[in-house]
């Protein structure tokens, strides 16, 4: 008798071929047979209707500190993901010594806005070494993780407050390249790097004030295990993304490693940027590099409040004039009647209900709760306002902590993002998870793709399932995982092909301390097992801990 | 203004990875080159301030020299 059939669904097994009907039967944590009419399970899963699929791979989160409380990576897993690789972006939470912690702890809370308490309250630090860090998390996770290294740790590990002043010396070089075998030794799947990040203080990041002698030092050691270079390049500049591609070719080629980079994104502010960063990846696979540039599938939402200035409204001469100045002075103007009276007039005759009508309320601040979710043209309309004079009223009344948010602005053409996904060399990521907290939920990805992409046609549902299982295994040689094969680990998820998809964000109050982050629900997923264990069924998670550290 | 320096062509609001507002500042370097840059909202509102407009649709046309005045 197995330990788990699931039975009678479309078995889509994540290579890319084409869907069949069989029953997947799990013994000891892997799948020990696909076929028709298999014998019978401990337990029954009646899939009759529903995908059976690998479970989802992501492969750009910020889960680190989230994994030492939560080891589901909520609300990851309910969305079919049963990996995640944490440590992007330079950052991981180790090796770490305790003299470093508040440096690192600054770094994490501006990438990921996680409230103090996340570190002060929620676990105890007790590791030092990338090997303790795992030994930390591994205790409860119910979500694989492959974690990767953070450069900008490692630099600050070996150099102190120097990492933050000056390149490193070729002695500190070499501990560099010591400490890195040591992680990668420890279960490290890779290195992560950035051109781009700040700390709290608007200091830039360790890994930011390497010289490209260390940086090909160390992609030296990750050619020792063919292991994973990822890296953050100045995606706000097209010509310097090319430039970090070649960069990254060349690093690949020599040491002959994987290499990825994110974010790469569309926008119609500069609509040649993804595909030229495309066909610049395409010519360096012909050489023989990899470098695997990382695009997310959801669109990029618009938000802010009027705590604090924003571009949004950098065509409006009078709110851009008020919005600038200190608090006190912005809040005297937007009460003073006849600047409001002026500012009103800029948003148009229609008292902005064209240009401001469909932003959304967010809440998770100052916001009445009734209100969230409600476009501004409903609530002007309650209240009796225009569009302008309701945002400006709104915002005083909440001590201006009102967040509004303008939906999909960028990343949003699903005719030209398809195509780019669906791309063989594209590789679908960057969703962030556990990052942004308070900005917007990094969560549901996986579902968009099924809800908008394959919906709409732009890949096939056992393509789609390919992208980020099997595809995403293979980049980052994780191994048995990815595709749903006799002696492959049983990460399953059970699935609605056409209910699949994210549900609306939300604001939350989960995080340690009670701090606020945004999510979003899952729809359309049944059943999700990892390494053979239910994990989340019927809406709810289960007990199960089978996550483990996988390289 | 000369042919001699970067020119600012177009400048539109756009999300950045971050969902903040970006500024999206198109250039044509003096050999015929274009640029696209995005500019976070402290560069973004120091942009428009050293240009001296106090609305983005007024950008087009000014130096992009303009940016380093006052950094």
């Amino acid at each position: 008798m197995f330990d788990i059939v699931i039975r009678g669904g479309l078995v889509v097994d994540g290579t890319g071929e084409a869907g069949f009907a069989a029953d997947v039967a799990i013994q000891d944590g892997k799948i020990c047979e696909i076929g028709q009419g298999l014998g019978a399970g401990r337990r029954e899963i009646d899939a009759k209707g529903r995908v059976v699929a690998p479970g989802f791979i992501d492969p750009h989160t910020h889960f680190d500190v989230q994994l030492l409380w939560d080891g589901a990576a909520k609300p990851a897993l309910e969305h079919g993901v049963t990996s995640i690789v944490p440590g992007n972006c330079s950052l991981s939470l180790a090796p770490l010594k305790a003299a470093d912690r508040a440096a690192v702890v600054g770094m994490f809370q501006q990438i990921e806005e996680m409230p103090p308490e996340a570190f002060t309250i929620a676990f105890d630090w007790t590791w030092e070494d990338f090997a303790g860090y795992c030994d930390a998390i591994a205790k409860t996770l119910s979500v694989n993780v492959a974690p990767l290294v953070g450069h900008s740790v490692i630099r600050l590990f070996v150099m102190g407050p120097a990492a933050q002043e000056r390149t490193a010396t070729r002695d500190e070089i070499v501990a560099m390249q010591t400490l890195l075998r040591e992680c990668l030794e420890a279960g490290a799947v890779g290195l992560s790097t950035s051109f781009v990040d700040v700390d709290e203080k608007g200091h830039p990041v360790p890994s930011r004030y390497a010289d490209s002698a260390e940086l090909d030092g160390l992609c030296a050691v990750l050619g020792e295990f063919d292991r994973m270079l990822q890296v953050v390049p100045e995606f706000y500049a097209t010509d310097i993304t090319l430039a970090r591609i070649d960069q990254l070719a060349e690093l690949s080629l020599k040491h002959k490693i994987p290499t990825t980079f994110s974010p790469l994104f569309d926008s119609r502010g500069n609509a040649d940027n993804a595909p030229r960063a495309i066909a610049r990846v395409e010519e360096q696979f012909a050489r023989g590099a990899r470098v695997w540039p990382q695009m997310q599938t959801r669109p990029i939402d618009l938000s802010f409040s009027l705590l604090r200035p924003s571009l949004f409204f950098a065509r409006l001469p009078r709110w851009v004039r008020v919005l600038r100045q200190p608090l006190a002075e912005r809040i005297a103007s937007l009460s003073d009647p006849e600047t409001a009276a002026r500012m009103i007039a800029d948003a148009g005759p229609d008292g902005g209900l064209a240009m401001l009508g469909s932003l959304v309320l967010r809440g998770g601040d100052g916001a009445p709760p009734e209100l969230t979710g409600q476009t501004l043209a409903q609530i002007a309309q309650a209240r009796g306002q225009g569009c302008a004079r309701a945002l400006i009223d709104l915002s005083l009344e909440h001590g201006l902590d009102v967040a509004f948010l303008a939906a999909s602005l960028g990343h949003e053409d699903t005719s030209r993002i398809g195509p780019m996904l669906a791309h063989p060399l594209v590789h679908i990521g960057a969703s962030d998870g556990g990052a942004h907290l308070a900005s917007f939920a990094t969560y549901g990805d996986t579902g968009y793709l099924f809800s908008e992409f394959v919906q709409k046609g732009h890949l096939s549902l056992e393509a789609a399932v390919k992208k980020i299982t099997s595809d995403t295994a293979d980049i980052w040689g994780l191994k048995n995982r990815g595709r749903l094969a006799p002696g492959w680990a049983a990460d399953v998820v059970v699935f609605d092909a056409k209910g699949l998809a994210r549900g609306e964000e939300r604001p939350v109050f989960d995080m340690p301390g009670g701090g606020m982050r945004y999510t979003r629900d899952a729809t359309g997923v049944d059943t999700v097992l990892v390494n053979g264990e239910v994990a989340y069924a019927d809406g709810a998670y289960t007990d199960a801990r089978s996550g483990v550290i996988c390289t | 203004m000369t042919a001699e320096e970067a020119i600012i062509l177009d400048a539109v609001i756009a999300p950045g990875h971050d969902g903040a507002a970006e500024l999206v500042v198109s250039l044509r370097h003096p050999n015929g080159g274009l640029e696209t840059v995005s500019l976070d909202a402290e560069l973004g509102f120091h942009l428009m301030k050293s240009c001296g407009v106090a609305s983005a649709a007024d950008l087009p046309g000014k130096p992009w020299r303009r940016i380093l005045e006052g950094l």
